[in-house]
């Protein structure tokens, strides 16, 4: 095939978006770990809190069971993030501009690609559908999660429950339930928690294990299976601290919930805070 | 060391032969046509007679021989692209049970060891059809070009003899220049859509076998003078970043060449080549996409 010289096409200067392509694509891999990636661990490990946090009491609260135990270290582990961490603010702002641009770049480039998985049945086809999917409703779930619990778009949730950092535990069990006791609604909220909690837990891992692909930290076939393995243990961990938060919360009695931090606090809390 | 009569189907392509295959069985052919360019498609059957050893191209040849369907009624010949007819030039991929392989090398007797068994071939979906089985694969060498996968060796004077080279690095490179452009790779690929106008091919996915290819020469003791062209467009629109590590090229590859580890491969050389840019030097990319070659 001879190029036709005769009518050269007049140089174009490329649009910003394509002249810092590769800048926009590593920040969209980077972003998912750091912030993201490294927030949902932490996340995770203080809510699943829920479930473990009698262990780490240290002697506090003796006649606390697993359960109310859990619920006064969440409680407290809570207070000391919204007290304690300096420049909280600009640390969830950084977070919610991360998200935002994953989110637009993630659906702009995932609409680049068509899942073909029902015509090639392979495992990693499969693993690159689901992060598809699981980018699209893991977008909607952190947005109803954080309109909800930390913007008090109270009018989303079933029984009005606004979670309130001075009494962490008894609001969120409150806005899981739809109240007091399960809802229809209630029981479709934490249904929602499930699933958009898992779908990102299994977002961020195989994300991490295709960014050490993208970024050429794993080459060789091998070193990629070793890294998938470090990444499926990272994720079963995970998914275990998100399923024990997401059974914890939707399984607590929110009034029982509130006896606890009134102990844990020391004092009761007036009524109407 | 690959044979080149590979008779053998990519991994998971046949079904599970069902016993000895009976010679002198009919075969029914479910074939996707269409008559041309943006023409409308239909299928069409035929039964073929098989003896032992026949593949998909004999029994397209017995099609052409007498093109009458099932139903009886006459139709025009199937039309189809081969060349080598022994898996080494590509030109006859095509979706063969829904999956993309060379017909030439795609045996009956695996596919349909039984009388009245079908086999359904349909054109590669990722390029444009030409006619019936036959599509036109331009893109691909395009994308070879937009990246210049070769050694530069034109000048006005000789150049001498070439390095040297290690069996370490030759077996590598072995592997990987068994590539056939047959396009089984960017067929599976879910990032590799169909892009019929070539204005757009120098933004869209340049596809796993020419990402292999630029590693093949950036490996190359002088094709590696190319390697910073090649590594400015793998970092832009249609590069490597579009890979979406599905992994479904490197299981459909006939060859079996190792294209994730290409993908890594490229990734990591990307990666170092933009840090080097920004710490060292900073070539203009205009200048670089006009390189030599
Ligand atoms: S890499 Fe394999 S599948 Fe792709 S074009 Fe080359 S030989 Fe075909
Ligand atoms: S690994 Fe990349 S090139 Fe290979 S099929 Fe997946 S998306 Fe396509
Ligand atoms: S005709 Fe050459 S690969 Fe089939």
């Amino acid at each position: 095939m001879t190029p036709d010289l005769s009518a050269a096409a007049p140089i174009q200067r490329p649009s910003l978006f394509e002249r810092h392509y590769f800048l926009l694509r590593r920040l969209h891999s980077l972003t998912g770990i750091v912030p993201i990636g490294v927030f949902l661990i932490a996340h995770l490990t203080t809510n699943s809190a829920v479930a473990w946090g009698r262990f780490g009491l240290r002697g506090e609260f003796p006649d606390m069971g697993v359960r109310d135990g859990g619920v006064a270290y969440f409680w407290r582990e809570v207070l000391w993030i919204n007290q304690q961490v300096p420049h909280l603010i600009l640390i969830e702002v950084v977070l919610w501009l991360s998200i935002a641009y994953h989110s637009v770049l993630g659906v702009y480039f995932a609409a680049q690609g068509r899942c073909n998985a029902h015509q090639y049945r392979y495992q990693d086809n499969w693993r690159y559908t689901l992060q598809r999917v699981s980018g699209y409703v893991g977008i909607l779930f952190i947005f109803y999660h954080v309109a909800t619990l930390r913007w008090g778009w109270t009018w989303l949730v079933p029984g009005g429950a606004s979670w309130d950092h001075q009494r962490s535990a008894s609001t969120l069990a409150a806005a899981l339930r739809g109240g007091e006791n399960f809802t229809a609604a209630g029981l479709a909220v934490s249904l929602f928690y499930f699933i958009g909690v898992s779908l990102l837990v299994f977002h961020f891992v195989n994300g991490l294990w295709t960014a050490a692909i993208t970024w050429g930290i794993t080459v060789s076939a091998g070193a990629q299976r070793q890294w998938g393995y470090i990444c499926a243990a990272l994720g079963t961990g995970l998914m275990l601290a998100a399923w024990a938060s997401v059974i914890g919360f939707a399984t607590l009695s929110p009034a029982q919930a509130a006896r606890v931090e009134d102990t844990a606090r020391g004092q009761p809390f007036k009524v109407g805070m | 060391m690959a044979t080149h009569l590979n008779a053998t189907p990519p991994p998971d392509a046949a079904p599970p032969s069902r016993g000895p295959a009976t010679p002198g069985r009919t075969v029914n052919f479910k074939v996707r046509r269409c008559d041309g360019p943006g023409k409308p498609g239909r299928w069409e059957t035929f039964a073929v007679t098989v003896e032992r050893g026949s593949n998909v191209i004999s029994c397209l040849q017995q099609i052409a021989a007498n093109p009458v369907t099932v139903e009886g009624t006459r139709t025009t010949p199937v039309v189809w692209d081969s060349g080598c007819l022994e898996e080494v030039c590509g030109a006859c991929t095509m979706v063969i049970n829904g999956k993309v392989r060379q017909s030439c090398s795609c045996l009956i007797d695996n596919y349909a060891p039984g009388e009245g068994d079908t086999i359904t071939l349909e054109p590669m979906q990722k390029f444009p059809v030409v006619r019936d089985l036959w599509v036109d694969r331009s893109r691909m060498f395009s994308a070879l070009r937009r990246l210049k996968t070769w050694v530069p060796i034109d000048g006005t004077y000789s150049q001498g003899a070439g390095p040297k080279e290690t069996p370490d690095d030759q077996e590598i490179r072995y592997k990987l220049s068994e590539c056939m452009t047959c396009g089984c790779c960017v067929d599976a690929c879910p990032q590799f859509l169909l892009e019929p106008d070539p204005a757009r091919w120098e933004t869209s996915f340049v596809g796993a076998h020419a990402v292999s290819l630029a590693r093949l020469f950036n490996e190359h003791p002088t094709g590696r003078t190319l390697a910073p062209h090649r590594l400015e467009v793998l970092s832009g629109h249609g590069g490597i970043n579009d890979c979406g590590n599905a992994q479904n090229c490197v299981k459909v590859c006939p060859k079996h060449i190792p294209l994730t580890e290409s993908i890594g491969q490229i990734g990591r050389a990307v990666t170092v080549h933009q840090i080097k840019k920004i710490f060292f030097a900073r070539p203009d990319p205009h200048a670089a996409a006009k390189g030599p070659g």
